[in-house]
């Protein structure tokens, strides 16, 4: 029984998939920028000395890191807007989730980036009167972003990946307009394989760009990624 | 708002038919994903292009796009290829078994060439085979270094599993679906199945702390 592919009907759909796609960067890209913001706020407070601050902000990445993310997202989309009496939105659900359990990753890559500054430049920056935050602004984080890079980018396509989860509570992301394009035309088959092709061009394409950083910044000795 | 896990509590044999199905999934994904990636692994180490080109091909798009297309591909496009149907276990068990052998393939390469050169001609002086030395010699010595990564990767299987409930496999979260949409009590049944997860894979992670700790140690 030979199978005849047809990817016409799919191709007709062709501005579903293209807004499906542009609602994944939108939820990608939300969640990427409060998921670093917060990573950072995180990691600082885990690195503080006084343990009211570090010992929540290490509960925090521990119960975000060690849960799956979908089980996370049912909890914010089903669970959460019945305990604080508000309504939530596929994509609120899903900026929420995503923020959180990104930021629990990031704040461990910027800990470790932080640690990995030596001590001499905490000293140095001391013996010209900075205080600690002033330290940690103007000197350590400056060079410890730059040894994150590559394992903040290899976060941020994990990611990309992760938000394929809205589909399950009905965002219109590319995931979820193959859903509704492959019911409408009978054509699963081409359907997903394309939707499979678009997702892996994109995050093929980001983890080249991500390749080529790494292997300049190794070059410069600038790396946390061996 | 009035915290009540007696509903939840009513339905534990609910639950523990999901704890079973997650720990279900779980075995299978973890043996064939890691057994599969060993043999990718040594395709993507081979210098014989028939082996190292088809190996890159596969690491490079599984790894490249989200496991959840490849689950409900595997479930919804795949069958219409095949003459016969492809059950949720099945299908969620490809897309995960795959997406970790892509994944664990390149540990066990990395740890495969970690291992010094001395080691291979040690093992060549000696008049072992190729076979030979990498069963006795260098996989023994790579694994040692692999193992704290291999940890990982069975914690995020033990993680994806729950991507299973997409295509209604019976786990743990579609059982938390089931229990919240019987008694409206979402709250509960959500915070319960979290709850179960973090039980469950806790020690998991303490562990491969533990393992990271110690490797950095020895070496």
């Amino acid at each position: 029984m030979a199978y005849q592919w047809d990817f016409s009907p799919v191709l007709a759909n062709a501005p579903l998939l293209a807004e499906g796609l542009l609602n994944t960067l939108k939820i990608t890209g939300t969640a990427l920028v409060f998921g670093v913001v917060l990573g950072l706020g995180l990691a600082l407070l885990r690195l503080s000395p006084r343990r009211f601050l570090s010992w929540p902000a290490g509960f925090v990445i521990e119960v975000f890191r060690t849960t799956p993310p979908l089980v996370q997202l049912f909890w914010f989309f089903f669970a959460l807007p019945i305990l604080v009496g508000i309504e939530m939105t596929p994509f609120v659900a899903g900026a929420v989730t995503f923020s959180i359990q990104s930021a629990s990753f990031f704040a461990e890559v910027f800990r470790a980036g932080i640690q990995s500054i030596e001590r001499g430049q905490w000293d140095g920056a001391r013996a010209i009167g900075m205080r600690h935050d002033q330290a940690m602004r103007r000197i350590i984080l400056p060079q410890a972003v730059k040894r994150m890079i590559p394992a903040f980018m290899e976060r941020a396509i994990e990611l990309m990946k992760t938000t394929t989860l809205i589909a399950t509570i009905s965002y219109a992301d590319l995931l979820f307009a193959a859903n509704e394009v492959s019911q409408k035309t009978f054509r699963p088959l081409e359907t997903y394989t394309v939707v499979a092709l678009i997702y892996f061009v994109v995050i093929f394409l980001a983890s080249q760009v991500a390749r080529l950083v790494e292997l300049r910044l190794a070059r410069s000795g600038e790396s946390t990624v061996h | 708002m009035r915290w009540d896990f007696a509903s939840v509590f009513d339905n534990t044999d609910a639950l523990l038919v999901g704890a079973a199905g997650t720990l279900r999934i779980f075995a299978i994904c973890l043996v064939l994903g890691l057994s599969l990636g060993l043999l990718v692994g040594l395709g993507r180490y081979s210098r014989n292009r028939w082996l190292h080109i088809p190996a890159t091909v596969f690491v490079e798009f599984f790894r490249n796009t989200p496991v959840l297309v490849q689950i409900l591909w595997f479930y919804f496009a795949l069958p219409i290829l095949l003459p016969f149907q492809i059950s949720p276990l099945v299908a969620a068990s490809l897309g995960i078994s795959l997406n970790s052998a892509a994944f664990s393939a390149e540990i066990y390469r990395g740890g495969i060439q970690s291992i010094e050169t001395g080691q291979w001609d040690g093992a060549r002086a000696l008049g072992m085979r190729w076979g030979q030395a990498m069963r006795r010699i260098i996989l023994p010595q790579a694994l040692k270094r692999m193992l704290p990564a291999l940890t990982n990767r069975a914690i995020e299987i033990f993680k994806m599993s729950t991507l299973a409930s997409a295509v209604a496999y019976v786990e743990l979260l579609q059982q938390g679906k089931l229990i919240a949409s019987l008694n409206y009590n979402p709250i509960e049944a959500y915070t319960a199945v979290a709850v179960i997860f973090f039980v469950f894979l806790w020690p998991l992670v303490q562990f491969s702390y533990f393992l990271e700790r110690r490797l950095r140690r020895d070496e």
